[in-house]
């Protein structure tokens, strides 16, 4: 599998930083290499895409090709390349389909990748509240999509898994299991939607990847999870699974009481990037939410990647073009005061 | 389609998924499953399948076994000890698994998930100290790991264990005010959440005898409401089986188990589990005696029940 490593950030050293290494290396007398390169802190670039998208009937995918191609995906880089999309299935209701990615979002993306050459495009998801994944997948109209584009979709909760050590180790969990799917493809993309959440402030492509987690493992919800910690929780996953593109659906995200009892808010825009906390960084600013709030997001600057408007090279749209608030409910305390100001 | 063809649906489908040394696979040309392997046997001891495949794979169960008498979704994943309830109810009447099965109830009854006091000011309104069971070692108790333990404790003997009380307190404690269960929270910060059919069925079996019919109506109400709009084997299998342990049948059965067979071609091939609850859901609908872990709830038998 590909990582991330390879498309991430561009870094480089500040002054601030060399002194600070230079001093580390007085004190500890052997040198740099020792020392965890997250612990200087290294300021990290990243590049997001923003485009305007009123409606889901828009030509979704030619605008995720040119989001594509202005962040420098190639078809050189595609081809014949095993493309997961992961899309965020978590309950359906009829009065609520702004709860879980359209699937004309998913439908446009499998269309831009299969455009650069992919050799498979597949649809996977396994659901925190449902054991039931089929149900989600066919009342939120996904299944009527991908019958119809003959793309195949994976119930990841019930398949066998795999460990590997946890990178993250914000945690106490020793190792992550993972599908043994992601075993069998080479990029896996966070299609997350556009939401205010109750315990996390934003739920967005890192929070997003809670749902590859089998629930063979961490049961329903992914209760699991939630004991060691939903902000490290996700860290661990987003550090250990190395995921390789986000695409966010904010045509018509959530407020409120997100992420299944909220409000729909159209925010008309699709935001993209090979970096998940630039680009969930970019989406909270157009949510009107302080990035720097939000815990996990916080916690991953310049580790898993740069949050900081001035490290993310905006692409498309420019933020204030699009910034839209949406609305925050003082009561519930993850929302507390991550207002933007 | 009758319990005939349902019979000769169940040889063909399930035993695509039997392994040549005993046990089930996920799904057809995959590995061993302990929980697909439960779920198996259930479904073969309903229809009637092959004693030599049945023989096979109790025993097959019986060395996923570990010594505490847990089963896992695989030996290298301990507190995944949710297959602990199937296994009991898998190996009820068979002789040869009797041993391991009061080493499974043993377990289930000196094993509880993580409980706290609820604080005044908590999101979720429920009583967190009340134990059922978990999913998953050192997490919460929630709705359907508990309706399972539930299951196989009273299929033991074990209906009148203070555990299981507890659990009906616990599960009815979780009940949505306008009906159903979900994984099992009421509400969060205010609002009432939705309920889910595959939650609402196995709650109701877990219940079924043990409490008098009005405390379930609501819920007996909403799954009356949802199941003809069912198309997965999952919700409509725990659906039907719901029902029929309080003694109801939807007419539509037969018509809306055909249709979610027909829709594996728009779905793929379920996997071993679904596959198995559809049939056991379709048996319980045409009031089919042999559905193993039905007969728990005698039909509203007054020597079980309990108040609240």
């Amino acid at each position: 599998m590909d990582t991330q490593a390879n498309h991430r950030a561009t870094e480089g050293l500040t002054r601030r930083d060399i002194l600070k290494a230079v001093a580390a290396g007085l004190v500890i007398g052997t040198g740099l290499l020792v020392v965890p390169k997250r612990y200087f802190r290294l300021p990290q670039q990243a590049q997001t895409f923003v485009a305007k998208v009123d409606h889901y009937q828009l030509d979704i995918a030619g605008i995720l090709s040119l989001g594509m191609q202005e962040l420098g995906v190639t078809k050189a880089e595609i081809q014949g390349k095993r493309i997961l999309l992961k899309p965020n299935l978590v309950e359906t209701a009829s009065e609520a389909p702004h709860i879980n990615t359209h699937p004309l979002v998913l439908r446009g993306a499998i269309e831009a990748f299969l455009r650069l050459g992919a050799a498979t495009v597949m649809v996977a998801e396994g659901p925190g509240h449902r054991r039931d994944t089929l149900a989600v997948y066919e009342e939120s109209g996904l299944a009527d999509v991908l019958t119809e584009d003959r793309i195949k979709f994976h119930d990841l909760n019930y398949i066998t898994g795999y460990e590997l050590p946890n990178v993250g180790a914000k945690t106490t969990m020793k190792t992550l299991t993972f599908p043994t799917l992601f075993q069998d493809v080479d990029w896996i993309v966070s299609m997350a939607k556009m939401k205010t959440h109750h315990w996390t402030g934003a739920t967005l492509s890192m929070k997003n990847l809670f749902g590859v987690m089998p629930g063979r493992y961490y049961g329903w919800p992914k209760n699991v999870l939630h004991k060691a910690g939903i902000q490290n929780s996700i860290l661990d996953i987003n550090a250990t699974l190395k995921p390789h593109f986000a695409i966010v659906d904010g045509i018509i995200g959530m407020e409120g009481d997100g992420p299944i009892m909220g409000d729909p808010k159209q925010a008309g825009v699709l935001v993209m990037g090979r970096n998940l906390p630039a680009v969930d960084a970019t989406c909270c600013r157009i949510m009107g939410i302080d990035p720097y709030k939000v815990s996990y997001l916080e916690q991953a600057d310049n580790w898993l990647g740069p949050i900081g408007e001035k490290s993310i090279e905006q692409r498309g749209e420019t933020i204030v073009s699009v910034q839209t608030d949406f609305r925050l409910i003082d009561t519930i305390p993850a929302q507390q005061g991550i207002r933007l100001a | 389609m009758g319990s005939l063809s349902l019979r000769a649906l169940g040889s063909v489908s399930l035993l695509r998924r039997a392994l040549s040394d005993g046990g089930f696979s996920g799904g057809p040309g995959g590995h061993f499953q302990t929980d697909s392997t439960a779920w198996g046997i259930l479904a073969l001891k309903a229809y009637g399948g092959s004693e030599g495949l049945l023989d096979r794979s109790l025993r097959l169960l019986m060395r996923e076994q570990l010594e505490d008498g847990r089963l896992c979704v695989n030996k290298s994943h301990p507190a995944s000890y949710w297959p602990t309830s199937l296994a009991i109810l898998a190996w009820q009447d068979s002789e040869v698994c009797r041993d391991a099965q009061q080493r499974a109830v043993r377990f289930l009854l000196g094993t509880t998930g993580f409980h706290f006091p609820r604080e005044s000011d908590a999101p979720s309104p429920h009583d967190s100290l009340l134990k059922g069971w978990p999913w998953v070692g050192e997490t919460h108790s929630w709705v359907e790991p508990t309706a399972m333990a539930m299951m196989a404790l009273r299929v033991t003997g074990h209906g009148h264990h203070d555990r299981v009380k507890e659990a009906i307190r616990m599960v009815l404690d979780r009940q949505l005010p306008h009906g159903g269960w979900n994984y099992g929270n009421t509400h969060v910060f205010g609002k009432e959440l939705h309920p889910m059919p595959e939650s609402t069925g196995a709650a109701l079996i877990g219940l079924a005898g043990m409490v008098e019919e009005r405390t379930v109506a609501r819920s007996l109400e909403y799954l009356e409401d949802e199941v003809g709009r069912l198309r997965t084997p999952i919700s409509l299998g725990w659906s039907l089986l719901g029902l029929a342990a309080w003694g109801r049948r939807p007419s539509s059965a037969t018509a809306l188990v055909e249709r979610c067979l027909a829709n594996q071609d728009r779905y793929g091939e379920y996997e071993t589990s679904a596959l198995c609850l559809l049939i056991l859901g379709a048996l319980a609908a045409e009031n089919d005696k042999s559905v193993p872990f039905l007969s728990i709830s005698m039909y509203h038998d007054k020597r079980l029940s309990f108040s609240r």
